[in-house]
């Protein structure tokens, strides 16, 4: 019904919020011995997506590791948080104009 | 998993890091202490933290499709073993036969930069709940 572009938005949506998952299990993990910091390969899996395969967690590189074996960075984080944040909302309203467009097409063009 | 699973998620962070607070408030508190239920004087509380599932309560539904998200719990709260700090006051009720008395051995400027973490800490799992929370307010908007 709605056209490829708001599949591709829900499946941009999808991985965002699987991506903010693993941010909000990092920050919550950040003073756990041994925890290592999980992140997806945005890109890629944004491209596997469409091919309908479950994201891959893989455990990010090139951060300190503490002497408790810890390499979470709350400030990497935090600016992730915010990211996926901003990118959602930037999605939803793409895709709410879409639900909009169609809205107006199903009303005859009277009105949203 | 949905975004509502990752509020439990940071829900855990916070109660984890609250515990934690709550032990170290514990140490100020029991700085000078040198009469415990199990005898002898206080000793320093610790929390360790271990990653475990996040609880929700719709996850038993779910679970079969995608595994639950890592939240966070208090695995094991560490009692510092230390010899207790020794002070010579021979006219404490709690003196030895020296006149020494045993006292906890808490270093406050320690109990206080932990205390400063935890808060920190705290804080950041708010910030991801609000986050989140943002998240599914767009969301719901989409029906709007």
């Amino acid at each position: 019904m709605l056209d490829g572009l708001a599949g591709k938005l829900e499946q941009y949506l999808d991985l965002l919020s699987v991506r903010q998952r693993l941010v909000a299990s990092n920050i919550a993990n950040a003073d756990t011995p041994g925890y290592k910091t999980q992140d997806i390969d945005f890109q890629t899996e944004f491209q596997n997506a469409a091919a309908g395969l479950a994201p891959h967690v893989i455990e990010a590189s090139g951060l300190t590791v503490r002497n408790d074996g810890n390499n979470v960075s709350i400030d990497r984080e935090s600016r992730l948080l915010a990211e996926n944040g901003l990118r959602f909302n930037i999605a939803s309203n793409l895709m709410r104009d879409q639900i909009r467009t169609l809205k107006v097409a199903i009303n005859g063009g009277s009105g949203s | 998993m949905s975004l509502f699973s990752l509020l439990s998620v940071s829900a855990s962070g916070m109660s984890a890091q609250r515990a934690r607070a709550e032990l170290l408030v514990e140490n100020l508190a029991n700085a000078e202490t040198t009469r415990t239920p199990e005898g002898g004087p206080y000793r320093r509380k610790d929390a360790v933290f271990t990653t475990q599932p996040a609880e929700s309560p719709f996850s038993s539904i779910f679970e079969s499709q995608l595994a639950r998200p890592d939240g966070v719990g208090v695995a094991d709260v560490v009692v510092d073993n230390r010899d207790p700090e020794r002070r010579y006051l021979p006219g404490h009720p709690d003196a030895d036969k020296d006149g020494y008395v045993a006292f906890p051995r808490i270093n406050p400027a320690e109990d206080m930069v932990d205390l400063m973490g935890a808060t920190r800490s705290y804080g950041a799992n708010v910030a991801a709940i609000s986050s989140v929370k943002d998240m599914i307010q767009r969301s719901i908007d989409l029906l709007r």
